[in-house]
């Protein structure tokens, strides 16, 4: 058995001007692999806006939906980008409440992806409904005809948990990000420096700023859990709150809220592995880290996998026939294929977590996170599709896959997040610069504490042992620790 | 929108469908339609294409599944091994069963669709954003969507000739469904209302019940105990209401039941079982 | 009188606090340890020990926001159900308390998060003007300590600086 590697979370020796300047130089001029990055995400999207504009002008037939199929992709991929948001929320405010120390690297990239991943979802209630245009019908304004929207329907929901979720993880991201702006103002020139001195909107650090931050963040991170499981039940209410068959599941919200936290986490890994790579981030995001956030994955993965037996069992204790025929059809009918690639990436790969080795070996992290963000979506569309091809009337049942428009936009959303993030990181930290600082200086604490508390014992035992010999011991409490 | 509005009728806007729901139903229209005298020959489904301006929708889009038959006869096979195709087929008309607790109406996010005070359930186009949710959570699946702007080809010049005005042609993006041709009820009730009179059974014929050629289709107002179709749903043992229904099985003349209905959406259809001439 | 205000750097939170420990201990006159002003680089979790807790009143707001949000919500929502009775009804009542809930539930936390924002922007002081001393690294690594002295007591506090290990003075008139 090989040896198990236990290294500290981060070197506690950093120096503050060195983390100030790594982190600002990965904001600097970008290297040709941004370039080609930032142009592949491009024509991703554009591949989308063509799509749309094409299905806008067309009508939704050119989507191939069909009755039954009235709902295909696009709410698959919306269920599968509100989802990934999640795990921001996990790492910025779970984490925070119960003092993880070592998310403080990692999670304002995290942040980052909740606020684009919710984002991109935003455009998939748009993108799938008859009447674009009519959209803001969904909103609770004041009309002189009196009309308001069905505040039953879980797509109003929907709407309210969506501009409340977005608007919340942008706050929390933004304020989380003021001394950092303050670190920027401080430390750049030119119109980044004018960008940041509005930014950080005159944070100096002072002793009341500060007090004000600490509660103040500890607040929001309060109101964000509550939030973040909320959205995504809400978001699973559109199917939990329908009469269909393998829809009308009563553990909907917990599974789909354990799903969207699985596949956040498979997207922090995977952003972890590349912001690491190209920036060169070794020393902030260490193979410790990586390592407690795939052990956070795997216990996550488990979570999904026992909600999925769950599901599958109380159907089949059950002797309600349409949810029996459903769940038959997805595990042996037309779309079985997909099924058992959500199984197996979703509950087989996760395994792979187990091992030290693969923990800690970049490549295989990046291509186990994608195989688990693949499970993912697979899963979203799985909950879509196959009730809607089988439901109560065997008259209208039919198989439908998607079409090249659906897959274009799909293909789009992924261009699009890419976008955002990209531009993200390089006009702001994509690692937070005084929350690493505040985890070498907890760290180095901790370090010197443990050391003190040795010599402690060592020399206690040594006084005994003196006395033990006769010889009067020394008073020993002067040695406090270098 | 008064707080005194709300906290003198907050009892009454607490009721449910259970409690008899807070509409003072003036009529409650119902239909009954018997499959043992059905034979399948689709004129009801043709009736309401002309009724109610629907487009034809070509093959290619029908084998799609985007076709935009309100009425639809659907045809169920217990043995297929005779000697001909359609031998043994049971023929099954379905269409908008107007359920007195509808679930299509509460998912609807701009209120596009809601119940009348005739017990129908409507839909409103202008108001239809195309969300599709009411479709996903219709049990009987009769509720159509416009995929395409099928008013740009499907009726050619002279065929627009031959379009209902009393109703709107619709666009894409726009939910429909059979509404018991409510452009008839109107009417009839107008007309009634004109004539200082209440409106009696037969003064509303909906499309498919007038062409149906074995008058298998029966609709009237299930509120008037003197109408035919009442009459039908009592004495086949049918009530209005989201209860299973508690009937007789041992008198084989009681052939009534609603389809689905443990699913309690109460509807507005009664159907009458087919005569089995063989033993099954 | 004029008064000036004093920016001591010092190289890590050990120096500052023993600063603030010796002025504690009014081992320097013209400064009081409430009038201290510590700027850092990072929070200290210790700073309400050192320096004393000082009143932070954010929560009230948040509690004031949620308590908004949800009876907000619970008004609007019933009334716009009230006044719009043509209403889908699915066989729901016309002010169907559970979903209802779910929306009220959203507003509280919609309104507790937009005030607690806008008030910790206000409560921090962060729009305000507080002078202009400042220095690059109290964003690196250094910690600074600022005091408002009456200008007699300036140059034995000055001093008192120097001699505890301050790395730079800067001052200016209030």
């Amino acid at each position: 058995m090989s040896q198990v590697i236990e290294d500290k979370v981060i070197d506690e020796k950093l120096e503050w001007s060195r983390i100030n300047a790594d982190v600002i130089a990965s904001m600097q001029a970008p290297r040709k692999a941004y370039w080609v990055t930032v142009f592949v995400c491009l024509t991703m999207f554009l591949c989308a806006i063509a799509a749309e504009i094409y299905q806008y002008k067309m009508g939704l037939g050119s989507a191939g939906l069909n009755n039954p199929h009235m709902w295909d992709m696009y709410i698959a991929t919306f269920v599968f980008w509100i989802g990934m948001s999640h795990a921001g929320t996990l790492l910025s405010a779970i984490l925070h409440i119960i003092h993880a120390q070592w998310r403080k690297p990692i999670y304002r990239f995290a942040e980052a992806m909740t606020t684009f991943s919710l984002m991109t979802a935003g455009f998939f209630p748009m993108i799938h409904l008859g009447r674009v245009w009519n959209l803001y019908w969904v909103l609770p304004y004041v009309s002189d005809r009196g009309i308001w929207p069905n505040f039953r329907s879980p797509l109003v929901w929907d709407a309210f948990a969506i501009s409340t979720y977005l608007s919340s993880s942008a706050l929390f991201l933004f304020i989380g990000m003021i001394p950092d702006m303050a670190i920027l103002r401080d430390h750049t020139t030119g119109w980044r420096k004018k960008l940041y001195g509005i930014l950080c909107l005159g944070w100096r650090g002072d002793d009341r700023q500060w007090r004000n931050f600490r509660r103040t963040y500890m607040l929001l991170a309060c109101f964000l859990i509550p939030l973040a499981i909320s959205v995504h039940s809400i978001v699973s209410s559109d199917f939990a709150m329908s009469i269909m068959p393998g829809w009308h599941v009563t553990t909907f919200p917990p599974y789909f809220v354990a799903g969207a936290l699985y596949s956040g986490c498979a997207a922090i890994m995977t952003l972890f592995v590349c912001l690491r790579y190209f920036f060169r981030m070794e020393e902030y995001m260490t193979l410790n880290i990586m390592e407690k956030t795939c052990k956070l994955t795997f216990a996550i993965a488990m979570v999904w996998t026992y909600l999925n037996l769950i599901e599958f069992s109380s159907t089949w204790y059950g002797h309600n026939i349409y949810d029996k025929e459903v769940l038959i059809a997805k595990a042996t009918g037309p779309y079985a294929a997909v099924f058992w690639t959500m199984i197996f990436c979703g509950c087989v790969v996760p395994f792979t977590l187990c091992f030290q080795k693969l923990r800690r070996h970049m490549p295989s992290m990046f291509v186990v996170s994608i195989l688990l963000n693949l499970g993912m979506y697979v899963e979203r569309w799985m909950i879509v599709a196959p009730t809607l091809a089988q439901a109560h009337s065997p008259h209208q049942w039919d198989v439908l896959w998607g079409s090249v428009i659906q897959w274009a936009i799909v293909f789009g959303s992924f261009g699009w997040f890419g976008l955002l993030f990209l531009v993200f990181v390089k006009l702001f930290p994509c690692v937070s610069m005084y929350e690493v600082k505040e985890l070498c200086f907890h760290l180095k604490h901790e370090i010197e504490e443990e050391e003190k508390a040795k010599k402690h014992a060592t020399t206690k035992a040594a006084g005994k042992a003196e006395e033990g010999s006769g010889r009067t011991a020394p008073g020993t409490p002067g040695l406090e620790g270098a | 929108m008064s707080f005194k509005n709300i906290l003198e009728n907050f009892s009454y806007y607490r009721r449910d469908a259970e409690d008899g729901g807070h509409h003072d139903y003036d009529h409650r229209f119902g239909m009954t339609i018997d499959l043992d005298i059905c034979t399948g020959c689709n004129s009801c489904s043709t009736a309401c294409y002309a009724e109610n301006n629907l487009a034809v929708v070509g093959k290619e889009r029908f084998e799609k599944g985007q076709a935009m038959h309100w009425m639809r006869v659907e045809r169920y096979w217990d043995n297929i091994e005779g000697d001909y195709a359609e031998e043994g087929a049971k023929f099954l008309p379905m269409l908008c069963q107007n359920c007195g607790a509808a679930t299509c109406e509460p998912v609807c996010p701009v209120a596009a669709t809601y119940h009348t005070p005739d017990g129908l359930n409507a839909q409103v186009y202008n108001r239809c954003i195309g969300s599709r949710y009411c479709s996903n959570n219709c049990p009987f699946r009769v509720r159509y969507f416009n995929f395409w702007s099928y008013y740009e080809d499907s009726w050619p010049e002279p065929l627009n000739m031959q379009l209902n005005p009393d109703l709107t042609v619709r666009d894409k993006g726009v939910m429909e469904k059979c509404t018991f041709c409510v452009q008839r009820i109107r009417t009839a009730k107008d007309k009634a209302q004109r004539e200082e009179r209440v409106m009696a059974d037969g003064d509303v014929v909906t499309a498919c019940a007038q062409a149906c050629p074995t008058g298998a289709i029966v609709f009237g107002d299930t509120m008037d105990p003197g109408s035919r179709v009442s009459k039908l749903w009592e004495k086949h043992q049918i009530h209005r209401g989201p209860f299973l229904q508690k009937k007789d099985k041992t008198n084989e003349e009681i052939r009534g039941y609603r389809i689905f209905d443990e699913l309690s959406v109460d509807p507005s259809i009664m159907y009458l079982e087919r005569v089995r001439d063989t033993e099954v | 009188m004029s008064r000036h205000r004093l920016l001591a750097m010092f190289k890590d939170f050990d120096d500052a606090f023993d600063v603030v420990d010796k002025i504690k201990a009014k081992e320097v006159s013209g400064v009081e340890v409430d009038d201290i002003n510590m700027m850092s680089p990072i929070e200290h979790p210790n700073v309400d020990e050192k320096l004393g807790k000082r009143p932070i009143n954010i929560a009230y707001f948040t509690l004031a926001g949620a308590i908004f949000g949800v009876t907000f919500g619970f008004f609007f929502l019933s009334s716009a159900q009230a006044s719009f009775l043509v209403q889908p009804q699915g066989g729901k009542p016309v002010v169907p308390l559970p979903t209802n809930f779910v929306l009220m539930y959203e507003m509280l936390i919609f309104f507790a998060v937009w005030t607690t924002v806008i008030c910790f922007i206000f409560l921090s002081g962060l729009g305000q003007k507080r002078g202009t001393l400042y220095s690059e690294k109290l964003t690196v690594d250094e910690i600074g300590i600022v005091v408002e002295i009456d200008d007699s007591e300036l140059d034995s506090v000055k001093n008192f600086f120097k001699n505890n290990k301050a790395l730079e003075i800067r001052e200016e008139k209030v």
